[in-house]
């Protein structure tokens, strides 16, 4: 009926909003706007607050400061998504959430008020309409992921969406499915629907979207028209303002790596779920940095190098022997530790005090007694790791639970080195944790490399992999995509190659 | 028809057609068994069971369990009788034995759904509280002495040789079927049981829904106490041990999942006569009645194992699937170019 006037009005503006946790301030005033038909590519590295913006659009988070409007009305800060869905905004997560034991219909049609014969007529003309074809009798649990995103959207379209979010939608999908998808949200653009997509890889943002932004550090730093901009461009937009596009002169390793030596770790085409045909070699004292974006393949590699899944093809060479699928008991043995990404899922043993998380890798080996445990050795272990480490504990039985993110980490790489491991994979070591306690694991990392530790750093912070890395690559896709060294290990070149822009090397 | 071949693939189906080969096989082991009365006691018995499988179940669909059903089936059954001891009317000693109920699955549903306090230590609590409260209200001795009509009335038939309880309970379970089956409503039990999150996104009340189970199982377990009552004619302090795990066994045998969200309340039904039936049936076999809590357990921990092998080798095959999805789209571009 007002058809027009609204189309000339956005569909969601955002004004200067502001989102703190604690002392963590996430979002730094973001202004935006969606208009009808449009396509907004959203992209921004790990951090950058894109997820936290989209929950307060949802409801799911209430913003501290500034304003949504959604078709000039102002979104009410509820808590839960009801809100949200009446007034006609609905979000695919990148994981869609369906029920996996009830049919499709079921699960497009739950939730709603109408009745099911009419919703049912509405489902089926929808999906005429669209041409889309999907079996509406089969559970969710048999439908690829590319097809439970269309059932998730489905159940925007029935709700009526005028803007439809769409978080990383092609990241598990395969080649084709991302075409189906592409022509699905070109339909939906042509109905009039907003569409803000959510992506990593950047060749897709000239593929589909019409206006492109992107968030860096809480900020929008990069935003208008796809056509006002050049890849090149975008990955300015994903830098830091005074970014140094060198690697930070204090940090240049004072030790040069031998190159001419054997090898600590070595890869040979190895594949396994997630990741695909890696081949790279890790020398004697040296950091390797491996970047890239989530989801990339990166902890799947280190996680099967370390017995926890299954192998399928190439061999990892660990000082000439072969480990290839060797359990993880016996692949610490052979020397190889790993600090995983989420301490808190993987690593911590929080009910228990530090002396026990310290040494918790180690209880396998003999040194730590045969029977009972050796509590002299287990108390020399710990202040070992507690004093060299700096960490803040108030003893050795005070529960790693209590501890702050930043020691917390501390006692996991603590652990992981307690087995004296040839080479460690550091995976996000410093994801989450404060700026001072940052400080100190870069020191802890650089003094490991000092005793001769080799240290495969795996981490999506490129200033991080510059400050610490003698030799970078980047993956990107399941695969290594680039390598660099020495100066060439520069936020610009590793942003690129992560998105999947430069390939090969940095003279590529 | 669609529709015939979609009841042979139910799960509850396999449930059925155990119970039958379970009737067939002691049968032929003990032909004396194969009569009217005895078949027909197998139903009858499985009253009690019934009534809080059927309540457990919503808890197993919403993805938590209630282990306090016994102690309150239990509890019910001591308050109503001794009222009905003492000459209340049965209109009132009922309603406020369903009252308690409703009670009991309020304190349930608060602790779980609310304060998120895990449902096996909650109502674990809850059911030692119960059952320590039976010991209070009766000083440790028997409800005895109740009236011979209401203690007759458990063995009127209404439909062949089938009891008036057991029928009412049948007629329940039907349209408690047909009301999570046909409504809206009915289907969040399992939306909530099945994907908790998913269900907040599309606009579920999570919250309510789980309550809700805990206040229905309340009841069903509070009715059960009831026509224990009526059947057995006397309440101890142990009245009603153990029922909370042939009540989990009955929902288990009649293909619902523990995980949540799978299942029907016709499966819980029939699973209760089968572990009705395993206790009768002993009888037959030969076996003394001991071994029932024995079998009860045998058979509900290998139900249990089985259905996690199988799903946890889903979920592995699935997020193999999809990280092996993320790296072709690699491989499509690498061979495309």
């Amino acid at each position: 009926m007002s058809g027009t006037e609204e189309k000339a009005a956005p569909l969601l503006s955002i004004r200067n909003v502001y989102k703190s946790f604690g002392l963590n301030e996430v979002l730094k005033g973001i202004d935006m706007d969606v208009m009808h038909g449009e396509v907004l590519a959203l992209i921004g590295g790990n951090g950058a607050g894109k997820s936290t913006l989209m929950k307060i659009i949802m409801g799911i988070y209430t913003h501290d400061k500034g304003e949504l409007l959604f078709r000039g009305e102002e979104i009410v800060q509820t808590r839960g998504t009801a809100a949200a869905l009446a007034k006609g905004i609905y979000m695919v997560p990148q994981e869609p959430l369906l029920f996996p034991n009830m049919t499709v219909e079921e699960n497009i049609l739950i939730g709603f008020t109408q009745s099911k014969a009419e919703l049912h007529k509405e489902l089926v003309d929808t999906m005429e309409e669209i041409g889309w074809n999907l079996d509406l009798s089969r559970k969710a649990s048999s439908l690829s992921i590319a097809e439970q995103q269309l059932v998730e959207i489905l159940r925007g379209i029935l709700r009526h969406a005028q803007l439809l979010i769409l978080d990383e939608p092609t990241s598990a999908l395969t080649f084709d499915e991302v075409k189906s998808l592409f022509r699905c949200v070109s339909d939906l653009q042509a109905k009039g629907i907003g569409i803000i997509y959510i992506t990593h890889r950047l060749a897709e943002v000239f593929e589909i979207a019409t206006h492109v932004a992107i968030m860096r550090d809480g900020m929008i730093t990069i935003q208008g028209p796809v056509d006002g901009f050049t890849r090149e461009d975008l990955v300015k937009g994903l830098l830091p303002p005074d970014a140094e596009l060198t690697k930070h002169a204090g940090a240049a390793s004072v030790k040069n790596v031998d190159y001419s030596a054997a090898p600590v770790l070595e890869l040979k085409n190895f594949s396994g779920f997630g990741f695909s045909d890696i081949s790279l070699k890790v020398y004697p004292g040296e950091i390797l940095g491996v970047a890239g974006v989530v989801g990339a393949g990166r902890t799947e590699m280190a996680t099967t190098i370390f017995g926890m899944d299954k192998v399928l093809g190439g061999s990892v060479l660990l000082g000439g022997t072969d480990i290839t699928g060797r359990k993880t008991k016996q692949v610490i043995a052979a020397g190889l530790n790993y600090v995983p990404e989420d301490r808190h899922l993987n690593g911590l043993f929080k009910i228990c005090d530090v002396a026990a998380n310290t040494t918790s890798s180690a209880l396998f080996s003999k040194m730590m007694g045969n029977l009972f445990l050796n509590r002299k050795m287990e108390h020399d272990v710990t202040q070992k790791y507690v004093d060299s480490f700096r960490t803040k504990v108030t003893g050795h039985d005070q529960l790693t639970g209590s501890l702050s993110g930043g020691n917390q980490q501390k006692i996991v790489i603590g652990r992981s080195l307690s087995t004296t491991p040839k080479i460690v994979i550091l995976d996000e070591p410093t994801r989450g944790i404060d700026a001072a306690a940052r400080g100190d694991v870069y020191s802890i990392i650089h003094q490991l490399r000092e005793e001769g530790v080799s240290i495969l750093l795996i981490s999506s912070d490129m200033e991080e992999i510059m400050e610490l890395a003698d030799r970078a690559v980047t993956m990107y896709q399941g695969r290594i995509n680039a390598e660099f060294r020495n100066d060439d290990i520069n936020q610009d070149n590793l942003m690129a190659a992560s998105f999947g822009i430069l390939e090969g090397g940095a003279d590529a | 028809m669609n529709k015939t071949k979609k009841i042979f693939k139910a799960r509850e189906m396999t449930s059925f057609l155990f119970l039958m080969g379970l009737f067939i096989i002691v049968g032929i082991l003990n032909p004396s068994f194969m009569s009217v009365n005895n078949v027909a006691a197998c139903f009858n018995t499985s009253v009690v069971y019934t009534l809080v499988a059927v309540g457990m179940a919503f808890t197993i669909f919403v993805g938590e369990i209630d282990v306090s059903v016994g102690s309150n089936l239990g509890f019910v059954a001591t308050v109503v009788g001794s009222l009905l001891r003492d000459g209340a009317n049965w209109g009132f000693a009922f309603t406020v034995g369903i009252i308690i109920g409703v009670i009991i699955g309020l304190i349930n549903g608060w602790g779980v759904a609310i304060m998120k306090v895990p449902s096996l230590i909650f109502t674990l609590g809850t059911n030692g509280i119960l059952r320590g409260m039976m010991y209070i209200y009766t000083g440790g001795a028997w409800v005895e002495n109740l009236p011979k009509s209401f203690k007759d009335f458990s063995a009127v038939t209404l439909i062949g040789k089938f009891t008036v309880y057991y029928c009412c309970a049948v007629i329940l379970v039907v349209l408690i079927h047909m009301a999570l089956t046909r409504t809206r409503r009915g289907r969040y039990f399992w939306a909530v049981g099945d994907n908790a999150g998913g269900a907040e996104l599309v606009g579920i009340p999570v919250v309510r829904t789980k309550v809700m189970a805990y206040v229905i199982c309340g009841i069903l377990s509070a009715a059960a106490g009831i026509i224990f009552c009526s059947r057995i004619g006397f309440v101890t302090s142990a009245s009603g041990n153990g029922y909370e795990m042939k009540a989990v066994a009955a929902c288990v045998l009649g293909g619902i999942s523990l995980t949540g969200g799978v299942g029907t309340v016709i499966g819980a039904a029939i699973g209760a006569v089968i572990m009705a039936s395993i206790s009768y049936l002993l009888v037959f076999m030969g076996f003394s009645s001991n071994y029932d809590n024995a079998i009860t357990g045998i058979i509900l921990i290998t139900i249990v194992v089985f259905d996690a092998l199988m799903q946890r080798r889903a979920a592995v095959k699935n997020r193999r699937a999809r990280l092996v999805a993320r790296t072709a789209a690699g491989t499509a571009k690498e061979a495309g170019e």
